[in-house]
């Protein structure tokens, strides 16, 4: 028997599945990891850790964000800084400085781009001067994999955050565009500009940030979906992707053109 | 009479010279030794001297021999880093995630996150 949860965390819809007679338990942990690490990772409350650290410019953190900084900088050096963790200005300056739902329209900000300082020492985290981080996607991507750690317990199971998709055992079919993909391990993830749109100084802006110029990608792609070995690697490979990057390591990739 | 006299005085003086004499003699103690006798303290201080040097000796003797141990192991390991750097990148890892297309109805969606 499938049991389902949805809630919302992170700013989306997160649903976690199990297939299990009872786990009350396992879903309330997932769940309370979700809220746990938001706390942690979020740019858009005051007092998450990441939010001491970009304001701060410098703090000793704890295991959670110490891993997530170190996966965000280990991609940036594969991806060829395609995907980046410091494009958090560059977020501010195309509009996107609160949450989603609370976006409003206003005035464009210069482009910020990307490759700001980011030094790891320990639990000590560094930024150079005028850099600050956003972990958006990677988080979601580390949150859902934390959950379906926890939901793994009960038995075979998938954790969808928004579409960032982590699985443990079982045999789960996904929806992709138009076809269905069935997974049993790994993690699948979709970057496009088809969703997170917003309209500032008259200019139709999204959420994808190319850190090379500091602005929304351009980009002939709407969307791109990536399986890889887990949830924090296919969202890495699917910005990567989306940006014009070669894919590394994906067991599957599926580009939409606009 | 008067070498009568003379006789006494001369007898006295030689009684006071006698004395004087004997005096000296035992006062001198020639029957004791002549060395002052050490201090056993001093004696216990040098034997400890003799015995720490000694020791120092030892301690210096197994720094040095695990001094050149340690070297000898830490070129070795030096060496097998340096053979390990020169071997040519691994192959990459396949992904282990497991994927196929199937024509079932989804029990969810992935969109753009």
């Amino acid at each position: 028997m499938t049991l389902r949860r949805r809630f919302l965390a992170m700013g989306t819809t997160i649903e976690l599945l199990v297939d299990a007679e009872r786990a009350d338990r396992p879903l309330a942990a997932a769940e309370g990891e979700f809220h746990r690490l938001e706390r942690v990772l979020t740019r858009f409350r005051d007092d998450s850790e990441l939010s001491r650290l970009n304001h701060d410019g410098a703090i000793d953190a704890g295991p959670d964000l110490v891993r997530v900084i170190a996966l965000a900088l280990d991609a940036r050096d594969r991806t060829d800084g395609r995907f980046d963790p410091t494009v958090h200005d560059a977020l501010l300056a195309a509009g996107y400085d609160r949450t989603f739902a609370e976006l409003t329209d206003g005035d464009l900000g210069e482009p910020r781009p990307g490759g700001g300082g980011v030094h790891l020492d320990g639990s000590r985290i560094v930024l150079d001067e005028g850099v600050r981080v956003d972990l958006g996607g990677i988080g979601k991507g580390y949150a859902a994999e934390r959950a379906a750690e926890i939901l793994a317990v009960a038995g075979p199971a998938l954790v969808n955050a928004g579409g960032d998709i982590a699985v443990r055992g079982g045999a789960w079919p996904i929806g992709v565009e138009d076809v269905t993909l069935e997974l049993s391990s790994g993690g699948l993830a979709t970057s496009g500009r088809d969703r997170r749109r917003w309209s500032r100084g008259g200019r139709e802006q999204h959420h994808l940030i190319d850190p090379r110029t500091g602005a929304p990608a351009r980009t002939e792609l709407l969307r791109v979906t990536v399986v890889a070995d887990d949830a924090v690697e296919a969202e890495v490979q699917a910005k990567n992707v989306f940006l014009g990057g070669r894919p590394e390591g994906c067991a599957y990739v599926l580009a939409v053109s606009a | 009479m008067t070498r009568h006299v003379a006789g006494r005085l001369y007898a006295l003086s030689l009684a006071l010279v006698v004395f004087f004499l004997t005096w000296a003699v035992v006062a001198a103690r020639p029957w004791s030794s002549s060395a002052t006798p050490r201090d056993p303290r001093l004696d216990a201080l040098a034997r400890r001297e003799v015995k720490l040097r000694r020791r120092a000796v030892a301690v210096h003797a197994v720094v040095t021999r695990r001094w050149a141990a340690y070297h000898r192991a830490l070129a070795a390991r030096r060496a097998e880093i340096a053979a390990v750097r020169a071997l040519p990148a691994p192959a990459p890892v396949a992904p282990s995630a497991a994927v196929r297309v199937v024509t079932l109805p989804p029990l969810t969606i992935t969109r753009t996150s």
